[in-house]
C-alpha cells in the first residue's frame, strides 16, 4: 500500500484493496454471530452449562480431531452423505429426463412426485430402521431418497425448456433419436439439473445426520447425539461445527465445478452464481 | 430437375377457440441450383412453411416432396438456418461445425479439415475454441451457415437468417451467401420480410397473403449478380421490381383490416 498513499482514491480503485474489503463485507455476518455468541456467554447472559463459548467448542474440536474421532465419524458421514447424494441425482436425473421426453413415463411417476414433494423424508426414518436395521443402509436410503426429489424436479423442468429449435436443429444435422438425450437435452438442462443437485446437496447433510442421531452407531450425527446427551456441550458444538464446514466447503466446490462445466451459459454469468 | 414441390399443403393449428388455418392450398416448385424466397407479413406462415419443409412439424394434407421424395422428417439432404442461429450454446465454434459431420460418421480426419475449411470461409480463426456466447451476432450467423454447410446438404432452407442482425453486418451476410451460393448452386428457400434482401438474392420471389398463407403473387429477378453491390442495388430495373415487391407485400399487409 505504502506505494500507493501518494495518489488520493487510488486505494478504493485497487483491485487487491477493494476485493478484501469486498470479502469482509461477505464474512461479517458470521463474524457478528460468532461475536455475539462469544459476548452473550462471557458476560454470563446464558448458563455456561448450556452454552459453551466459541473458545470452548474450538478446544473441544481441536481435541476431538487429535485423537481421530472427528476424523473417523466425519468419513462415515461423509460416505452416507455422499453415497445418497450420487444415486439419488443419478436416479433423479434418469427420472427426470424419462418424464421430460415420454409421456408415459409423466404420467407414471407425475402422481408420485407431486404427492410426495412435501413429505418430510426423516418422518419415514423408523420405517427404513425396522427394513434395513441401524447403519449405512438406512441413512443411505433415507438420503437417496431426500436428494430425489429435487433433482427430478429441475431436470424435468430444464428438459422442457429447451427450445424446440435446438432440437430441430439436432435432428435436422442427422442426430438420431436415441443421441437427443445425451448429446442435446443433458447438456442444455444442465444449470437447472445443477441447481437441483445444489439443493439436494443440503438436503444430504440434514438427513445424513437426522437418520444418524437415531439410527446408527457412528458418523457425525451419532457423535453430536451422544455428547449432547451426556451433557458435554462443548464436544457436541465441536462436532457441529465440523459438519458445518465441511457443508460449506462442498457447497463450494460444487460451485466451483458448476462454474466451470456451464462455462459457456450466458446465465450463470449474468446471475452472478457463486459471487 | 424440381427440387422441392409442394402441393395443395394445409396447416391448421389447434386454438382453444378451435382450429387457425396457417397455410391454404400453398404450392411450390423450386428446381434444383434454385434460389427462391417467400416474403409476406408477419405471421403469414411462412416460417411455419419452412418448418414442414424441415421436417419438424406435420401438414394437414397436400404433398411435400424433395426430390421426389415424400418428407417424413428431419433429414441432413436439408441444411437448416434457424433466426435465432440455434447454435449449441455448450459447444466451442469448431465443435458447432463439425457437429454434423460427426453425426454422420465421418472419419476424424475430414471432419478436422471441414472444420479448419470452413473456419477460413467465414474469417473466424482464431475464435474456433470460443463459445457462440462470446461471439457477435454476425460471427452466430457465420457459424450457424457454416455448420449448415459442413456436412453439404443439398438444399439449404433459410428462415430470417439475418433478421436478427444490424443493418450494415446484415448486407455483409447478404453478398456472403450469394457468394456462396454461385460457388455451390445449391438449391436455397429463403423465407424473409426484408423485400430488399428478397429481391436482392433470389432468382424467384413468391409472395405470401395474410393467414391463412398462400402463394398469391410471383416474381421472376432477372437482374445480373456479377456486378458489385451498388451497381445492382443503384440500377433502375432493380428498384422497379423492389418497389413492385414491396407494393404486393404491403397489400397483402394491408389486407388484415379489411
Amino acid at each position: 500500500m505504502k506505494s500507493m498513499s501518494g495518489v488520493p482514491g487510488m486505494w478504493l480503485r485497487s483491485g487487491a484493496g477493494w476485493d478484501s474489503l469486498r470479502a469482509a463485507w461477505h464474512y461479517l455476518p458470521i463474524a457478528i454471530v460468532l461475536l455475539v455468541w462469544q459476548v452473550v456467554v462471557e458476560f454470563d447472559l446464558v448458563n455456561r452449562a448450556f452454552l459453551p463459548s466459541f473458545g470452548e467448542t474450538l478446544s473441544a474440536l481441536w481435541e476431538m480431531t487429535r485423537n481421530g474421532e472427528i476424523g473417523f465419524n466425519l468419513l462415515v458421514s461423509l460416505y452416507r452423505a455422499f453415497a445418497g447424494l450420487a444415486i439419488g441425482s443419478i436416479i433423479g436425473v434418469a427420472i427426470g429426463l424419462a418424464m421430460a421426453t415420454s409421456r408415459r413415463a409423466d404420467e407414471f411417476f407425475g402422481p408420485l412426485v407431486a404427492t410426495t414433494y412435501s413429505l418430510p423424508k426423516s418422518s419415514l426414518v423408523p420405517l427404513f430402521i425396522l427394513w434395513f436395521g441401524i447403519g449405512d443402509v438406512a441413512s443411505i436410503v433415507s438420503v437417496v431418497l431426500a436428494c430425489l426429489l429435487p433433482v427430478i424436479v429441475s431436470t424435468y423442468h430444464g428438459v422442457q425448456s429447451v427450445p424446440p429449435v435446438i432440437v430441430w436443429s439436432a435432428r435436422a444435422m442427422g442426430t438420431p433419436h436415441h443421441l437427443i438425450m445425451w448429446r442435446i437435452l443433458l447438456p442444455s438442462s444442465l444449470l437447472s439439473i445443477f441447481t437441483g443437485v445444489r439443493i439436494a446437496l443440503g438436503f444430504c447433510f440434514v438427513l445424513t445426520i437426522s437418520v444418524e442421531m437415531i439410527a446408527a452407531k457412528t458418523g457425525i450425527g451419532k457423535l453430536i447425539f451422544l455428547y449432547g446427551e451426556n451433557g458435554a456441550y462443548a464436544y457436541m458444538f465441536g462436532g457441529l461445527f465440523a459438519i458445518v464446514v465441511v457443508a460449506y466447503a462442498a457447497d463450494r466446490i460444487l460451485l466451483v465445478a458448476m462454474n466451470y462445466l456451464l462455462r459457456w451459459d450466458d446465465s450463470i454469468h449474468a446471475a452472478h452464481v457463486g459471487d | 430437375m424440381i427440387s422441392i414441390c409442394v402441393k395443395d399443403l394445409n396447416k391448421r393449428y389447434r386454438a382453444r377457440d378451435g382450429d387457425v388455418a396457417a397455410l391454404a392450398d400453398v404450392d411450390i416448385d423450386i428446381a434444383e441450383g434454385e434460389f427462391v424466397t417467400i416474403v409476406g407479413p408477419s405471421g403469414c406462415g411462412k416460417s411455419t412453411l419452412l418448418y414442414i419443409l424441415g421436417g419438424f412439424i406435420g401438414a394437414d394434407g397436400g404433398i411435400i416432396e424433395i426430390n421426389g421424395k415424400a418428407v417424413t422428417g428431419p433429414g441432413v439432404d436439408r441444411g437448416v438456418v434457424f433466426q435465432e442461429y440455434a447454435l449449441f450454446p455448450w459447444l466451442t465454434v469448431a465443435q458447432n461445425i463439425r457437429y454434423g459431420l460427426e453425426m454422420s460418421g465421418a472419419p476424424r480426419q475430414r471432419c478436422e479439415e471441414t472444420v479448419e475449411r470452413l473456419v477460413r470461409t467465414i474469417g473466424l480463426q482464431g475464435f474456433e475454441h470460443r463459445f457462440p456466447r462470446e461471439l457477435s451476432g454476425g460471427m452466430k450467423q457465420r457459424v450457424a451457415i457454416a455448420r449448415t454447410l459442413a456436412y453439404d446438404p443439398k438444399i439449404l432452407l433459410l428462415d430470417e437468417p439475418f433478421g436478427a442482425l444490424d443493418a450494415q453486418t446484415r448486407e455483409v451476410m447478404q453478398d456472403e451467401l450469394l457468394g456462396l451460393w454461385q460457388a455451390t448452386r445449391k438449391t436455397v428457400m429463403m423465407v424473409t420480410h426484408d423485400v430488399n434482401e428478397a429481391v436482392y438474392l433470389s432468382e424467384r420471389v413468391l409472395v405470401m397473403s395474410q393467414r391463412p398463407g398462400r402463394i398469391v403473387q410471383e416474381f421472376k429477378v432477372a437482374i445480373d449478380r456479377t456486378c458489385e453491390r451498388e451497381v445492382t442495388v443503384l440500377n433502375e430495373d432493380f428498384n422497379q421490381l423492389r418497389n413492385e415487391v414491396w407494393l404486393a407485400v404491403r397489400r397483402q399487409a394491408g389486407a388484415r383490416s379489411v
